[in-house]
C-alpha cells in the first residue's frame, strides 16, 4: 500500500507542470474559442458565443488565404524535403572517408536556427546585394534584378527553399537509419535476379522504406504546417498576405488586433487539421505491418 | 553448358585473409559440392562468383570471359542466399515470379510457370503469403523457387535445404538432382549434410581456412581422404582415428593390434570407417575394449569401445547386444580399409 501511495506522491509534480502548462492552456483556448473577446476592450473573456468564432473563419477571407497558403507551403515543402532527403540517403548511404565528411557537415543546416535562417535567406536574397539573388543573377543574366522578396510566387518559392534547406538534413538522416536497416541480401538477390540499378531502387528499396518514409512525412507535414519564424524574418508574410500561413494568421489576429475569442478558434482548427493528417498517416502507417523485415 | 574458372583468387577483409589463393575449375555441368566447416570461405567464394564481392587478386572467369567487373545481373547466375534474401514487401508468388517479371515476360506465362515450381517445392498454398509469415523452412523453399524458375547458366546454392525436415529435405534432393539432369546446368552447392554431398555432387571440394584441400569425387574423398581433417570431416559417424606407431608389420596402441604393411614408424594415425570393422569372435580380434555405449539406428547398432585415451566406434548388427564394460572383439573387414597419417602433418602415408 504504502509503496503505491509513494509512487503516485512522486507522479504528483510532473503532474502539477503538465496540467499547468499544457491541460490548462489547452482548455482555457479551447474554451476561450467559444467566447467573445477582444483584449483591447477587456481583460477577461467576454460571452459565450458559440460556434460564431468558427463560423467568421470559414467565411473569412484572410482565413481561406491563410490555409490555401498553408496548403500550398506543406505540399511544396514536404514533397520536396522528403524527395531530397530520400536522394542524398541514396548517395550517403555507402562507406568511406568521403561519405562520412559529408555526413557530417550535412548536419549544419539543421543546427541553425528558423529565425536566423529566415534573416540570413533575407539578405541573401537582397536584388541589390545579396550573394545569392546577385549570383544567381550572373549565371543566369534573366534573373538579375529579380525582386525575389516582393514577388507573391518568388518569395513563396523562397519560403519553401529556407524550409527544404533547413529540414532535408535532418530527414536524411532519417532516411539513412531506414536505410541501414534493409537487409543487404534483397539488394543483392534483386541485382542477381537481373534488376537494373534504378529497378533495385524503385522495386526493393523504396518499398522496404514505406515506413520509414510515412514517419518522416508525418514529422514534416506537422512542422510545415506550423511554419511561423520564417514567415515572421523573411517575408513577414508578404508581399500582401501571399505567404501568409496558418500560424503567422493565428498570430497575428491575437497579438496584433487582440482578437482572443477568434484567434482561439483558428488556433484549434489548426490543431484539427493537425490531428486528421496524423490520423490518416498514422492508418497507412498500421496497414503497412505486413512489410516487417523477413 | 558453362565452365566456371577462378584463377589464383584471393580475398581479404581488412587484414583477414579469408582466402588465400585458390585456383579452382569447375567444369560444364558439373555439380560442384563446396564442404568445410563453418567460417571457411564457402560463401565469400560464391559471392564472388556472383559478383556480389570484390575479388582482392585473381581472376573469375566464366566461359574463358573474365567476369572481374562485370556486375551480378549480366553473370546470368541464379542464387539461393544461406539467408534467403527474399524481398519482404512482396508476396510469395511476386517473390518466385520477380526473376521473369525482370525480363519483361507475359503476366501470364509468369503466373503458370510460378504455380509449375511452387507445386515443386510445395508451397501451392502460401503463394498469398508475405515472406514475413512464412516458417523458415518455407521461406528457404521460396528462395530456392525463385532460383529454378529460370535456367541460368549457373546455379549458386548456399545450403539451400538446411532448414527443411528430414523428408522434405530428401524430396527437394531428388527434385535437384533431377533438375540438374534435365537442364544441365553447372551448379555450385553449398551444405553441411554428407548425404547430400554424397548423392548430388559431381566432386566435392573439401575446404579449410579459405584453403581446397582435396577436389574429388565423393567416393575417392570417401575411401581415400588426403589428410587427417578430410578423413574426420566426411563420413558420420566420423572415421575412427586411433594414435599410435608401426612396430614389425603392426600398427600397435592401447589395445589394438592391427597388421599393415608399412615400415616401422613412431606417431602415426590410424583411420578406419565404423563399418569397415567387424564384431567378431576372440581368437580372430585385433582390437579389443570394453563397451562404452551402444546406439541403435535402426538397420544398426553403433558400439562405442574405449579403452584409455583410445575410443573406437564400430557398426555392428542391429541385434548386437552386450552389456556396457564388457570387453568386445573387434577386427577391420578389409586391410584396404585402412588409413595412415602421419600425426603431426596429418598427411596421408599409405596410398
Ligand atoms: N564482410 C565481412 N567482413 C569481414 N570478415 C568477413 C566478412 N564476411 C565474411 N568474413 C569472414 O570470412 C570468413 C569466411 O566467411 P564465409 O561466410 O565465407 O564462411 P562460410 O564458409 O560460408 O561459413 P558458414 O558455413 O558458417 O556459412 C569467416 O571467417 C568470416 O568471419
Ligand atoms: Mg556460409
Amino acid at each position: 500500500m504504502q509503496d503505491r501511495f509513494l509512487s503516485y506522491a512522486l507522479l504528483v509534480p510532473a503532474f502539477v507542470i503538465v496540467v499547468a502548462t499544457t491541460i490548462y492552456p489547452l482548455a482555457y483556448s479551447f474554451i476561450t474559442s467559444f467566447r467573445e473577446w477582444d483584449l483591447t476592450r477587456q481583460r477577461t473573456p467576454d460571452d459565450f458565443v458559440g460556434l460564431q468564432n468558427y463560423a467568421h473563419a470559414v467565411a473569412e477571407t484572410g482565413f481561406q488565404n491563410s490555409l490555401w497558403v498553408t496548403v500550398i507551403f506543406v505540399v511544396a515543402s514536404v514533397v520536396l524535403t522528403l524527395v531530397l532527403a530520400m536522394s542524398l540517403a541514396l548517395l550517403l548511404r555507402r562507406r568511406g572517408p568521403l561519405h562520412t565528411f559529408t555526413r557530417i557537415i550535412l548536419i549544419l543546416p539543421f543546427a541553425m536556427s528558423p529565425a536566423l535562417i529566415g534573416v540570413s535567406y533575407r539578405f541573401m536574397f537582397n536584388p541589390e546585394f545579396g550573394v545569392l539573388a546577385v549570383g544567381l543573377g550572373s549565371i543566369f543574366p534573366g534573373l538579375k534584378g529579380t525582386p525575389w522578396l516582393a514577388d507573391p510566387d518568388l518569395a513563396m518559392a523562397v519560403l519553401v527553399v529556407t524550409d527544404v534547406w533547413h529540414w532535408t538534413p535532418y530527414m536524411t538522416f532519417m532516411c539513412l537509419g531506414g536505410l541501414a536497416s534493409i537487409p543487404r541480401e534483397t539488394e543483392e538477390a534483386a541485382r542477381i535476379d537481373g534488376a537494373s540499378g534504378f529497378r533495385v531502387i524503385w522495386e526493393i528499396v523504396l518499398p522496404q522504406m514505406k515506413g520509414v518514409l510515412l514517419v518522416t512525412a508525418i514529422l514534416k507535414t506537422i512542422f510545415a504546417l506550423k511554419m511561423f519564424d520564417q514567415v515572421v524574418t523573411l517575408t513577414g508574410g508578404g508581399p500582401g498576405t501571399s505567404t501568409e500561413t496558418l500560424a503567422y494568421f493565428v498570430f497575428n489576429v491575437g497579438f496584433k488586433w487582440y482578437d482572443m475569442g477568434y484567434a482561439s478558434a483558428l488556433a484549434w482548427i489548426l490543431t484539427l487539421i493537425m490531428m486528421v493528417i496524423s490520423a490518416w498517416y498514422v492508418r497507412m502507417l498500421l496497414s503497412d505491418k505486413n512489410t516487417a523485415t523477413a | 553448358m558453362t565452365e566456371v574458372r577462378l584463377v589464383d583468387i584471393e580475398k581479404r577483409y581488412g587484414g583477414f585473409l579469408a582466402l588465400p589463393k585458390q585456383s579452382l575449375t569447375i567444369e560444364a555441368g558439373e555439380f560442384l559440392v563446396l564442404l568445410g566447416p563453418s567460417g571457411c570461405g564457402k560463401t565469400t567464394t560464391m559471392r564472388m562468383i556472383a559478383g556480389l564481392e570484390d575479388i582482392t587478386s585473381g581472376d573469375v572467369l566464366i566461359d574463358n570471359d573474365r567476369v572481374n567487373d562485370k556486375p551480378p545481373k549480366d553473370r546470368d547466375i541464379a542464387m539461393v542466399f544461406q539467408n534467403y534474401g527474399l524481398y519482404p514487401h512482396m508476396t510469395v508468388a511476386q517473390n518466385i515470379g520477380y526473376p521473369l517479371k525482370l525480363r519483361g515476360i507475359s503476366k501470364a506465362e509468369c503466373t503458370a510457370r510460378v504455380l509449375e515450381i511452387a507445386e515443386k517445392v510445395e508451397l501451392e498454398e502460401l503463394l498469398k503469403r508475405r515472406p514475413s509469415e512464412l516458417s523458415g523452412g518455407q521461406r528457404q523453399r521460396v528462395a530456392l523457387a525463385r532460383a529454378i524458375i529460370r535456367t541460368p547458366k549457373i546455379f549458386l546454392m548456399d545450403e539451400p535445404l538446411s532448414n527443411l525436415d528430414a523428408k522434405l529435405r530428401v524430396t527437394m534432393r531428388a527434385e535437384l538432382k533431377h533438375l540438374h539432369h534435365e537442364l544441365g546446368v553447372t551448379t555450385i552447392y553449398v551444405t553441411h549434410d554428407q548425404m547430400e554431398a554424397m548423392t548430388l555432387a559431381t566432386r566435392i571440394a573439401v575446404m579449410r581456412e579459405g584453403r581446397i584441400v582435396q577436389l574429388d569425387t565423393p567416393k575417392k574423398i570417401y575411401s581415400e581422404p588426403v589428410d587427417l581433417f578430410v578423413a574426420g570431416f566426411i563420413g558420420s559417424p566420423s572415421m575412427n582415428l586411433i594414435k599410435g606407431e608401426v612396430e614389425n608389420g603392426f600398427f600397435v596402441a592401447k589395445g589394438v593390434k592391427i597388421p599393415v604393411q608399412f615400415s616401422d614408424r613412431c606417431d602415426v594415425v590410424l583411420g578406419v570407417r565404423p563399418e569397415d570393422l567387424e564384431i567378431v569372435e576372440r581368437q580372430r580380434a585385433n582390437i579389443m575394449a570394453p563397451v562404452y555405449a551402444l546406439e541403435l539406428t535402426g538397420d544398426a547398432t553403433l558400439v562405442t569401445i574405449k579403452d584409455g585415451a583410445t575410443s573406437i566406434c564400430v557398426r555392428g548388427p542391429a541385434d548386437f547386444e552386450a552389456n556396457i564394460d564388457e570387453v568386445c572383439h573387434i577386427a577391420p573387414r578389409k586391410p584396404e580399409k585402412l588409413h595412415l597419417f602421419d600425426k603431426s602433418t596429418g598427411e596421408r602415408l599409405n596410398s
